[in-house]
């Protein structure tokens, strides 16, 4: 039975039996935290998504001081001593060495002979790296876009909500690889800004902006309900501008939306990334990310299925890390919220 | 695949087969029994580069197209040697030369259709040559030597004068500028079968196949998820007027479909839901393929090299002491990994089993010590380069390979990995941007060592668009003598080849790596001894046999 006082609905419990001069008044943002903190199975996921992130970002002290090769440097008729005896990394007939408990090659090699464990790693920062910068990309232009048509509302709106309606229509993984493909053979190049085919920031760019719509729809759509309020009718009567009423009034009412879809999003966006890598039109080979590690594979699945396995497990568990940690946030952060990403 | 040509004799289309295929197996054949009727579903890695006859000019294509467009002459059905003979197609005989080999005349078989009813005549042979130049195809090298040609590929005549056509009489005369020895070879080419003169002359029919004269004609082409051939009911016509050396095909219909993964494809052969790979298992399947399915399993001999180009037109590669490091470095036992052993490791350009062919091995290594110093002393001054590869899983790890091989170097390198089915119209149009070097391979088209030289490395043969030359290698006094040797008897000049390969790889002007072998392997339906395997066209479809 709870505590007299406390809140069945999960708010931390009241103080009792305190003197009323010494409790102190609590900010949303503690009220957040302590909500948070309760939540153990967020918490155990979020700690595993620190763990996979500090396991990638370890990658150079790994290549260089155990595996002692980097995730492209191939090793087609290296041989490693495992049990004393001499081995090649990949045999004559092209097998590649499996894996095991040796330093060099704990995951084996892939038909490169290069080290699975290292590209693994590296691969992970790049999946990671891509996710979290599409993240901001999709955040930054969702948030502008969702202010601007909320608030004006009008034409402007109309504008925008078509835009995003446009880009909507189109399945995101459909989007992605038109994109993707498109800008596989000569970059992107616009005024001075000028990116080549083969850099991260093609799939950043591609994945942050199709995913704008997702967020920006529902931003738009709390936007529209805050500026009714009367907090904004007083700014409005003090005299602000619509950008500073944007600014200082609409937008911290916005954070923890977008805390949450933030970290929704990264969850997405690591999925498109692997998606994108694997149909050929994010990560470009021979870079690792996860993606085009199980792209690698697929020709192995019967003989060597680690080589996919192990990279679709890493994506299965930093999504889940994602995902539940983000809907932790959101039952912290806004516990009558129903905020999802929809796709 | 891919050539030019010209040469003296005409004996020599027999001798050149003779010499060239020593080393030929002797897989497939007539052996087994089968029953006629049946459909067949067949897998490729990679769509074809096209499916006109005109302008296909890859394995690929050719295998596809070889049973659904007959020249006048053409490459006999059967496995190794046989598969090199050139025999009469369409025409009645081989062609009667004259005293001064410049004039040659055939006579067309009466009678024949094409599979939509419309008659074979004389004159769809000139028209199909003239198509080659309007589709500025790499086959219109071939026949660059016919009077008027060139003139015609200008735009100064309306048609090639070289070539006259007799409808009523079906008699085609062909007037050379210079004797031909391989001029028969070239007949016999899928670039030279006759088209019916409503085929748009200007555009490449892959998605629109045009009506056949072979046993199959293409009846849905879906590019680039796959092709159907079915039987090609005017194909009586055909056989009626003699044409006794083109087989009629046992099976009714083949669906052939695009499936880039390999073991995939593998492993439907091997639950027999998939009949036959055009491309070889992958690496890690072939030992448990090859114990397991030895009745319906074999490797076949197959005449090529794989390369490494390099453009020596421009830094870095335009050094020689750059492109001489990249033979030093590349190794080439690390790529016959990569082929799961299938690739015979050489550094040389003419193959085992060509005439010329003399081993010899001019950079000793993988030394990267000794490739590291060349390129000190070089001090190149571009370092940036990319790389070029297609999107087959072989030719990604081939290009990964290199990749890594170029970066160890010092050079800072880009991997640009494009569709397997444009890969090589890509590379071969010379306005891309960053032509810098990449993986290549080549095939005979018929067993003379003048087939790796002139369109590969003469400086005649660089072309615009449709360019073999990838290297865009020019060195005036080897194509003088490429054309000089084209000119005579091969038994008198083999040793010649052989000093032309070494002064080539003197020049560094590729980096080669190997011979590869290819195999055959086909579900339990398939009358698997009844297969042949061209040294030409790989797989012959119309051996095609579905068991009793």
């Amino acid at each position: 039975m709870p505590p007299a006082g406390a809140m069945p609905t999960g708010e931390p419990p009241l103080p009792v039996g305190e003197d009323v001069e010494a409790i102190q008044g609590r900010s949303p943002w503690y009220l957040a935290y302590l909500r948070l903190r309760r939540n153990k199975v967020a918490i155990g996921f979020g700690v595993l998504f620190i763990v996979i992130v500090i396991f990638c970002l370890a990658a150079p002290l790994w290549s260089h001081l155990v595996a002692k090769t980097g995730p492209n440097d191939n090793h087609l008729t290296d041989q490693i001593t495992i049990g004393g005896e001499k081995t090649f990394v990949v045999a004559p007939n092209g097998i590649p060495l499996g894996p095991g408990l040796h330093a060099k090659f704990l995951l084996g090699a892939d038909d490169n002979g290069r080290d699975v464990m290292v590209r693994l790693m590296y691969g992970g920062r790049t999946s990671i790296y891509i996710g979290v910068m599409a993240a901001f990309i999709t955040t930054f232009l969702a948030v502008a876009l969702g202010l601007l048509a909320g608030y004006y509302r009008g034409w402007p709106d109309s504008v925008i909500s078509r835009v995003l309606d446009l880009i909507w229509a189109f399945p995101v993984l459909l989007l992605g690889i038109a994109l993707g493909t498109a800008l596989a053979v000569g970059g992107l190049k616009i005024g001075p800004l000028e990116i080549p085919p083969d850099s991260l920031w093609i799939p950043i760019g591609i994945i942050g902006f199709v995913y704008v719509p997702y967020m920006a729809r529902p931003i738009r759509g709390e936007v529209l309900a805050l500026r009714e309020k009367e907090f904004v009718e007083a700014a409005v009567a003090q005299g602000k501008g619509p950008i500073r009423i944007m600014f200082t009034e609409l937008l911290p009412n916005l954070v923890s939306t977008i805390i949450v879809f933030f970290t929704l999003n990264i969850a997405n966006n690591m999925l498109l990334e692997a998606a994108l890598s694997f149909l050929g039109a994010g990560v470009k080979p021979p870079n690792a990310s996860w993606g085009t590690m199980i792209a690698d594979g697929e020709d192995r699945l019967i003989t060597a299925p680690h080589l996919t396995i192990v990279p679709g497990l890493m994506i299965v568990l930093t999504v889940l890390a994602l995902n539940v940690f983000g809907d932790g946030l959101r039952d912290a952060l806004n516990p009558k919220a129903k905020l999802r990403m929809d796709q | 695949m891919r050539k030019i040509r010209k040469v003296a004799a005409l004996a020599c289309v027999a001798a050149l087969a003779a010499l060239g295929l020593a080393a030929c197996g002797d897989s497939g054949g007539d052996g087994g029994s089968g029953k006629e009727g049946g459909e067949l579903k067949g897998t490729l890695t990679s769509f074809p580069d096209s499916l006109d006859p005109q302008d296909s000019y890859t394995l690929e294509g050719w295998e596809a197209l070889y049973n659904v467009y007959v020249p006048l002459l053409t490459y006999q059905h059967g496995s190794g040697e046989e598969g090199t003979q050139v025999v009469p197609g369409l025409a009645t005989d081989m062609p009667k030369v004259s005293a001064d080999g410049k004039t040659y005349t055939l006579t067309l078989r009466k009678g024949m259709k094409y599979s939509d009813g419309t008659p074979i005549k004389a004159s769809d042979f000139r028209y199909a040559i003239e198509r080659l130049f309007d589709l500025d195809s790499g086959g219109s090298s071939f026949f660059s030597s016919i009077v008027g040609a060139e003139d015609y590929a200008d735009g100064k005549a309306d048609s090639i004068t070289g070539i006259q056509a007799n409808d009523q009489t079906g008699e085609i005369t062909i007037n050379l500028t210079d004797p031909s020895g391989t001029f028969p070879n070239e007949l016999a080419l899928m670039f030279a079968a006759p088209v019916p003169q409503n085929t748009p002359k200007d555009t490449v029919q892959t998605n629109n196949p045009i009506p056949s004269s072979g046993p199959f004609m293409l009846t849905d082409v879906e590019a680039p998820r796959g092709y159907t051939l079915a039987r090609n009911p005017q194909f009586k016509t055909v056989q009626d007027a003699g044409a006794s050396d083109v087989p009629d095909a046992h099976v009714d219909k083949i669906t052939v479909t695009q499936n880039k993964n390999q073991s995939a494809q593998a492993q439907a052969i091997e639950q027999n839901t998939n009949d036959f790979m055009v491309d070889p298992p992958p690496a890690d399947l072939l030992p448990d393929i090859e114990n397991t399915y030895s009745d319906r399993f074999r490797f076949e001999e197959s005449i090529n090299t794989y390369y490494f180009w390099m453009n020596m037109t421009q830094p870095p590669f335009n050094d020689l002491r750059v492109r001489q490091a990249i033979n030093y470095a590349v190794d080439p036992a690390a790529l016959t990994r990569i082929f799961g052993g299938r690739l015979h490791p050489s550094q040389q350009i003419l193959p085992p089993g060509m005439p010329g062919y003399q081993e010899y091995k001019l950079y000793p290594g993988p030394d990267l010590e000794k490739a590291k110093a060349l390129l000190a002393e070089a001090k190149p001054s571009d370092m940036d380069i990319t790389v070029w590869t297609d999107d087959e899983p072989d030719r990604k790890r081939i290009g990964a390979y290199y990749q890594d091989v170029l970066n160890q170097l010092g050079f800072n390198t880009t991997l640009k990995i494009i569709g397997g089915d444009i890969y090589f119209d890509t590379i071969g149009t010379l306005k891309t941007p960053d032509l810098d070097t990449g993986f290549a391979d080549w095939f005979q088209d018929y067993p003379h060592p003048n087939d790796f030289f002139e369109p590969l490395l003469s400086g005649d043969s660089i072309l615009q668009t449709n360019n073999q030359n990838y290297s865009q290698t020019s060195i005036p006094e080897l194509t003088d003598e490429i054309n000089q040797l084209d000119q005579e008897q091969l038994s008198d000049v083999e040793d010649q080849y052989a000093e032309l390969d070494k002064k080539f790889m003197e020049q560094a002007a590729w980096a080669p790596y190997g011979n590869e072998e290819f195999t055959t392997f086909t579900s339990d339906r398939v009358n698997f001894d009844g297969v042949d395997f061209s040294l030409v066209m790989n797989l012959d479809y119309s051996s095609f046999q579905l068991q009793d």
